[in-house]
């Protein structure tokens, strides 16, 4: 067994795992160990590659470039994040029980004995501890993926499981957000399949009948071969489709009411792993139709779509009255960043665009949790009901917060400052004399929105005495998790590691250059 | 009758049924509707696998026909058996209207088939053209209808369509991708099973259009 396939196998078997019966320790210790071996794993496999070797399996169906190793990295990051979180936030839900029964406008229903059971029973818990390593595994293949057909595979597989993440609580809103979720990404993976069913075809049967037909590596080979109409009707397709899936407007209704739903852990793998991932088969796809019909047609694409994911994340950070509502907003600018990167083409804007993912993925983590932790403290979280002046009540998790909201809205002296300022100048140094200024000013905005946003909820007045107190700030696993995530942040804004700056290069070097 | 002409036959069925499912508001007629429609895309498969000796694409017709064509429909029945919800409420476009508007997307399916490689004459033609008409049949389903199960009948048209273009534009998906396809739409549906049942259990209805206190 080589190592690329250890390290696929491993997040598997730990999700398996989750069913066995065990003391609550034991099953926590076991999804922590295998998601930090799984984060192990994929880093030696990175290793291995920056080592000159480019690990594969199954006559190349499974193949590691520059690109996949970073992304396979990151992915295998968050999940460690995540799966760590996920012991402390899930340990303080479980304590807690369901509130009262509201019922419904013009509902007639006799109050169940189930109202008041646990928030989350135990069966559940197990259920999450399952679905978290499975989507480390998802997300992992879709990383190393170079058949299109398995890469669709993988990231439908990241939809069911998240769906059941989205779905987890069980509220009333839980389910109308697991089923547009559901829905609106299974239509968005139609138009994925479709594209590449269409990217298939354009090859007129010169890629052949087998399973290498479909290798990401034949298509760029024969890319002058392809049918040229049959190759753009695909590639826009399956641009609509994987957009769908990263979230880009005017694909990204689902987001702010699935991040809402979701519990925080399982927020952050949808906002970083399945946007990185979802960005990858963007990138794969726009890469075959950069080489088949110049950069011009995909990029103004991608272009398009950034730019448009941009603004319109701009109005609606300034309306929000919801916490997690808001880091999806969030979310969708900087998935719109990446794409202009992206779209932007050339060495700076790629590298900028690929920057602006990894510090991305480093700060997310920090921003998830700490807004996690607010809304358990103040059990809701919704403005409303949380109050202004959160800082006088829960010092830690509200200072927390505000460093990363700091990082979120790219502000120097943190990473996400620098891959702007390196996407920007790229764009400024082209041809884009409209485009870039507007995202220009987009950016602006959405940096005054957020910051409205936080110093709203962060300082101000306290409630007065007859709203109900939070709960007291405890420094249990939950917490600790998110000043790990900070540390991680913050060392990584000013520190990233040699061999994580080879990756990028090296995926630099394959969106660049093709190979 | 050439093998040609059964191809041609099996897809304007499929398109046959695509309409009488828009024209349809009783729930378990769509979804035998359904079940034909898939039939009739593993009859497709097969004769092209017979005809043109290409034998892999028997092996994604016979799971066509098993999982398609009697297992999801089986248990969209059971879920709709479960909920106790039979009728679609009246759409939100008419029927007459819907059928009008299904006429001009199946024209403009037509159109854009003539552009794809070898789209323009033969077999290719009409099954790219029915399969492009179907999906934007299907999408048109999806916006106008309210039953969440209705919305899943729509859905999994498109799918049908999707697979249709690989077999009409493509010698069929390399085996593997395909299998691995059909395993993820079964757990696809599964799982939208699933939710209708929670939904349906919480909110005494699957009117999706209840849906809506998600906002901004």
């Amino acid at each position: 067994m080589t190592l690329l396939l250890w390290t696929l196998l491993v997040p598997l078997v730990t999700g398996a795992l989750a069913v066995l019966p065990g003391p609550r320790w034991l099953r926590e210790a076991r999804l922590v160990a295998g998601l930090a071996v799984t984060l192990v794993l994929s880093v030696a496999t990175a290793g291995k590659f920056l080592a000159g070797s480019a690990p594969s399996a199954f006559d190349e169906t499974l193949r590691v470039d520059g690109l996949s190793a970073l992304v396979l990295v990151l992915s295998a990051f968050v999940g460690l994040m995540s799966g760590m979180y996920s012991v402390g936030y899930l340990r303080r839900n479980e304590e807690r029980r369901r509130g009262p029964y509201v019922p419904r406008e013009n509902e007639r229903r006799a109050p169940r004995p189930s109202d008041q059971r646990r928030l989350v029973p135990p069966w559940r818990r197990r259920e999450f501890d399952a679905l978290v390593p499975l989507y480390v595994f998802a997300m992992l293949l879709v990383a190393v993926s170079n058949n299109l057909g398995i890469l669709w595979i993988a990231v439908e597989l990241t939809t069911l499981v998240s769906v059941f993440m989205v779905a987890f609580h069980n509220r009333d809103t839980s389910l109308e957000a697991a089923w547009k979720f559901l829905v609106l990404g299974s239509l968005g993976l139609a138009f994925a399949l479709l594209g590449t069913v269409l990217l298939f075809a354009s090859g007129r049967g010169l890629l052949g009948d087998g399973m290498s037909g479909l290798h990401w590596t034949r298509l760029m080979s024969l890319a002058h071969e392809l049918h040229p109409f049959t190759l753009k009707l695909g590639v826009v397709f399956a641009l609509i489709g994987y957009g769908t899936k990263a979230g880009l407007a005017p694909m990204h209704t689902w987001k702010p009411d699935a991040y809402r739903e979701a519990p925080s852990p399982a927020g952050v793998l949808m906002a970083v792993g399945m946007l990185n991932g979802a960005l990858y088969c963007l990138l794969r796809i726009h890469l075959i139709a950069k080489a088949a019909l110049g950069p011009d047609f995909s990029g103004g694409l991608l272009l398009m779509l950034g730019l448009l994911s941009v603004a319109v994340a701009t109005p609606f950070i300034l309306i929000q009255w919801n916490l997690k509502r808001l880091l999806a907003y969030s979310s969708i600018e900087h998935v719109g960043i990446m794409a202009v990167g992206l779209g932007l083409g050339g060495e700076a804007a790629t590298f900028g665009a690929l920057l602006h993912m990894t510090y991305h993925t480093f700060a997310k983590p920090l921003a998830f949790f700490s807004a996690g932790t607010l809304a358990q403290l103040h059990r809701s979280s919704d403005f409303d009901d949380i109050g202004s002046g959160t800082l006088g009540r829960t010092p830690v998790a509200s200072a927390l917060f505000v460093l990363a909201a700091v990082m979120m809205t790219g502000s120097p002296p943190f990473g996400m400052f620098f891959s702007e300022m390196t996407i920007l100048r790229a764009g400024f140094l082209g041809p884009h004399v409209v485009a870039v200024p507007f995202f220009l000013a987009c950016l602006v905005l959405l940096f005054c929105g957020f910051f409205y946003q936080v110093g709203r909820l962060v300082l101000g007045e306290q409630p007065d005495s007859t709203a109900r107190p939070p709960d007291p700030e405890r420094f249990d696993v939950g917490t600790t998790t998110t000043i790990l995530a900070a540390v991680v942040a913050v060392v990584s804004a000013f520190y990233l590691p040699q061999g994580l700056l080879e990756l990028i290069r090296a995926a630099v070097r394959v969106v660049e250059g093709g190979q | 009758m050439s093998s040609d002409d059964v191809v041609i036959l099996c897809a304007a069925g499929m398109l046959v049924t695509a309409y009488l499912m828009v024209g349809q508001k009783a729930l378990f007629v769509a979804i035998r509707l359904y079940g034909l429609q898939s039939i009739l895309l593993g009859a497709v498969a097969l004769t092209m696998g017979f005809a043109d000796r290409r034998f892999h694409l028997l092996t994604g017709a016979a799971l066509t026909i098993a999982l398609k064509g009697v297992l999801i429909p089986w248990f969209l029945m059971r879920v709709i058996d479960r909920i106790g919800i039979h009728r679609e409420i009246e759409p939100l476009v008419n029927v007459p209207s819907s059928l009008l508007i299904c006429l001009g997307l199946t024209v403009i399916g037509y159109r854009v088939s003539t552009g794809l490689a070898d789209g323009g004459r033969g077999v290719t033609h009409h099954v790219i053209g029915v399969s492009l008409s179907m999906l934007l049949m299907g999408l048109f389903m999806m916006v106008t209808r309210r039953k969440a199960v209705t919305q899943i009948l729509a859905l999994l048209t498109v799918e049908n369509a999707v697979f249709l273009v690989a077999l009409g534009a493509t010698s069929g998906m390399p085996l593997v991708v395909e299998l691995g396809i059909s395993f993820d739409v079964i757990l696809a549906v599964l799982v939208l099973g699933i939710l209708v049942h929670r939904i349906a259990e919480r909110f005494e209805s699957m009117d999706v259009s209840r849906l809506s206190k998600l906002k901004g």
